[in-house]
């Protein structure tokens, strides 16, 4: 090895060999060391630009109210524009200014953003010169969230899918939408009078509409008719029946169940829904408010305890563990190896492509414990989904609510009906024949049959549990765990919330 | 100004500092336009797009920021106490620094092997080359590395399905029963081990092409000097081979580990809500979990970032020291 006799010149550097590569190695060394600074921290950060903006906005939050009120105070229409104050009338409730642009981002998921752009251009017919923009986007709180820090967002949003902004986080941005159904629709109904019951629900944070649900979505038990009747099997009311089905199925060489691993919490909603109905809304309140001992009441157990015997007897497809979600979906629609597939009323739309030819999939409500529930068989768990958000700093506000006018009239409701085979919250919308739609058909028959009892919970959506429980859920499916294991985990997930101060409750009744 | 007073004080002391004294006066046009695009720019970059958001990084991990207000609240070091305190957090840190210790060593262990094995662990005879038709490997085994991580985890994970997958397959086929709806990433047995062997496959590769080309620069005959004293080729590959080019392993080394602790393009692939029992969740994986999840936690996700941060770097050091310790002192520390 030679030592180096005296500092050396740049152009040393590079004519000498070994010095060169080790000077080579050393920066990238350096760099290798500011791989993950420069990754896992910028990622965390916002942009620099961002930064004084925010300060600013800062400074300005507390005196938001009286920034904003060209939007928020919109009835009046008094500040609205330079135009001049646009007249509040039937044809224009909200006061929006002529000729201006509302900006909608649309969660781009299973419904596509087809049925946005419908509104968009309803809205732009009724208000000559008006302009809405539909911007699609997978990724909502990616997407939105440099907007909201810098006070900028937009007139309205379609907060959906993996990537939501959790409502607790935004509550206090938001435009309380109650006026928006109490004004006359496309049609002239007012559009209180056309919704079905309780869609608002979901959407109302302690008395305050935040968000407006626009998909009704009906649970329940999803099946193959054509193979049932081909069977002699009808779907089991009861949680023996359902062991008795598992049993017929298994000598047919076919599953009851099937899951895949994001999706094992379909069962929690399952067990939920058949222990509201087993113990009626009791049960419902002390999960819904997270009590503590929640998760051991007793129809609760009864439920975990019946599923448990249905995975002890082998009636799970076995790896749903690792298999993902749609897989594991079309193993019941598609390849039949399953019979019954708790879920949403979505799931005729998502499997679309992957169900076979004369499948004619139909719901039905979740079973209860005991032949005598304290809510009839045929009451359902069914909540409005896809919250569409106005927020309060949008620049926009009337704007925005002229939209969702358009999206809550009959027109633009029938349209999403028809190209999405789901059903809005918009009543009377849905023809007969469902639009060839079995599964649509049956979903309105169940909630007629449920009549008013409806029923829902939130607390997944508020919390955000999902995440958590899916842990503990895809063990107990694979039989990995029991129902002790099961109970424990997810009081822990509750409890730790509930013990939380930082995390703000909301209370249900 | 200062640098003028530096040279007057500097110049009587020290005879030989004067030549340099006299250079740095002499500012050219070339020299500051050559400062400015070489040093000024890159350091001006380098400030904000690096040490800028490294700095305000470190703030929100202090506050109680939601990621979609302008106003947050600063909360001093609580984040980073509730993060110690979560098991899921802890869980994910483990399974971080278990990636990152066992994924360096596995990945560079294989790629030495197969590097020695194509250039020098050939016949005994003649002169000093691989193993005859080993060179298609040193193409095949790069193969992986084109394909981008997410493609890989996405292939794998369909790879792996129980009940269609292609392992199961071949497995139920060659008589395995027990193989059958056996999920390899639903299993807490054997979840991390499936999803390591995926990066490795994946990564080997191209560390064993580093490798071919370093070793390439040893000269061939050290080789075969230690071929006529009679080393084998185990003895060649610990005694020539590995000494030679440690420069390049463990430039190899910190590399491959800050891709093992961030790892996340392919555990969102393979197991994107954390395999059972949180087996595969890694820190990176929570960090995105706790930011973009319906529970919006920036400042919490930011204490994670900047824990994840520390630990890739002590992670550096330890490498640095440990090949220091074993006498790599005078290739890489000077």
């Amino acid at each position: 090895m030679t030592t180096q006799p005296q500092p050396m010149q740049w152009r040393d550097y590079l004519n000498s060999g070994p010095v060169e590569r080790r000077t080579f190695l050393r920066g990238a060394l350096a760099t290798a060391a500011m791989v993950p600074l420069s990754g896992f921290l910028a990622s965390c950060a916002s942009s620099g630009v961002d930064a004084p903006s925010s300060t600013t906005s800062a400074g300005g939050a507390g005196s938001g109210a009286s920034v904003a009120p060209s939007g928020s105070a919109a009835p009046s229409g008094s500040g609205a524009g330079s135009s001049g104050a646009p007249a509040v009338d039937k044809d224009n409730p909200f006061g929006m200014a002529a000729s201006s642009s509302v900006d909608a981002v649309i969660f781009n998921g299973g419904y596509g953003v087809k049925y946005t752009e419908f509104a968009a251009q309803q809205v732009e017919k009724k208000q000559a010169g008006s302009k809405v923009k539909v911007t699609p986007t997978t990724t909502i709180s990616q997407t939105l969230q440099p907007r909201f820090v810098s006070g900028n967002p937009p007139d309205v949003l379609d907060n959906s899918g993996a990537g939501a902004i959790g409502l607790g986080t935004l509550r206090d941005q938001l435009e309380d939408l109650s006026s928006i159904i109490d004004v006359p629709n496309y049609e002239g109904k007012i559009i209180k009078d056309t919704l079905y019951a309780g869609v608002l629900k979901p959407g109302t944070l302690d008395g305050k509409v935040v968000a407006l649900n626009y998909v009704l979505t009906v649970y329940g038990l999803w099946y193959s008719a054509s193979l049932f009747k081909e069977n002699g099997w009808t779907v089991p009311k009861t949680w023996d029946e359902m062991f008795e089905l598992g049993g017929k199925a298994k000598a047919k060489g076919k599953y009851l169940f099937t899951w895949g691993k994001e999706a094992a919490t379909y069962y929690l909603t399952l067990a939920i829904s058949s222990a509201i109905k087993e113990g009626g809304d009791e049960v419902r309140l002390a999960l819904d408010n997270i009590k503590e001992g929640c998760w051991s009441q007793k129809p609760v157990q009864d439920v975990f305890t019946a599923m448990k015997k249905i995975i002890d007897a082998g009636y799970m497809k076995p790896g749903g563990s690792g298999t993902q979600f749609t897989a594991a979906q079309a193993q019941w629609s598609n390849a039949q190896e399953a019979i019954l597939y708790p879920s949403g009323s979505w799931i005729e739309n998502e499997m679309k492509d992957q169900t076979k030819a004369g499948f004619t999939m139909t719901g039905a409500p979740e079973p209860s414990v005991t032949a005598s529930p304290k809510l009839p068989y045929e009451s359902l768990h069914s909540t409005a989904g896809e919250p569409f958000l106005i927020p309060s700093k949008g620049k926009n506000v009337p704007g925005a609510k002229e939209f969702m006018r358009a999206m809550l009239s009959h027109d633009a409701a029938v349209n999403f009906a028809k190209s999405t085979f789901s059903s809005t919250v918009v009543k009377d919308t849905i023809p007969a024949d469902g639009f060839g739609s079995t599964a649509l058909v049956s979903q309105v028959a169940m909630l007629k049959a449920a009549g008013d009892h409806v029923y829902t919970w939130n607390m997944n959506d508020i919390y955000g549990f999902n995440t958590q429980q899916l842990v503990v859920w895809n063990s107990f499916l694979d039989g990995k765990s029991d129902v002790a294991t099961l109970t424990k985990g997810l009081q822990g997930i509750s409890d730790k919330v509930l013990h939380d101060d930082s995390v703000k409750k909301v209370t249900v009744s | 100004m200062t640098a003028v007073i530096g040279t007057t004080i500097d110049a009587p002391g020290s005879g030989p500092a004067a030549p340099r004294g006299r250079g740095r006066r002499q500012l050219t046009f070339d020299k500051i336009s050559f400062f400015a695009v070489f040093l000024i720019l890159p350091v001006i970059g380098y400030l904000s797009f690096v040490v800028w958001p490294f700095g305000q990084a470190f703030y929100y991990s202090m506050t109680d920021w939601s990621g979609f207000t302008s106003a947050m609240k600063f909360i001093g070091l609580k984040n980073y106490q509730t993060l110690f305190t979560d098991d899921t957090f802890r869980k994910a840190m483990f399974n971080s620094i278990k990636l990152g210790v066992l994924l360096p060593i596995i990945t560079i262990g294989i790629a030495l092997l197969f590097a020695s094995l194509i250039t020098v662990g050939g016949p005994s005879r003649g002169r000093i080359r691989g193993l005859r038709g080993s060179s298609i490997y040193r193409v095949v085994s790069f193969f992986p590395y084109v394909i981008p991580a997410i493609v890989i985890g996405l292939m794998w994970s369909q790879i792996y399905d129980p009940s269609a997958g292609l392992l199961n397959g071949i497995l139920t086929h060659l008589g395995f029963d027990s193989a059958k709806s056996f999920a390899w990433l639903g299993d807490s047995s054997t979840a991390m081990i499936a999803t390591m062997f995926v990066i490795v496959w994946g990564l080997v590769g191209f560390y064993m092409v580093l490798f071919v080309a370093a070793i390439k620069g040893v000269p061939a005959e050290i080789y075969e000097a230690a071929r006529i004293d009679g080393a084998g080729r185990f003895r060649t590959a610990v005694t020539i081979t590995i000494p030679l080019i440690r420069d390049n392993i463990q430039t190899s080394f910190i590399y491959m580990g800050i891709i093992a602790l961030d790892a996340f393009t392919y555990m969102a692939a393979l197991n994107p809500i954390g395999g059972p029992d949180n087996s595969t969740l890694v820190m990176s994986q929570d960090l995105y979990m706790t930011a973009f999840s319906q529970t919006n936690k920036f400042g919490l996700a930011c204490a994670m970032g900047v824990v994840l941060a520390i630990i890739t770097l002590l992670f550096a050091a330890v490498v640095f020291l440990i090949n220091k310790l074993t006498g790599g002192t005078n290739e890489v520390a000077e």
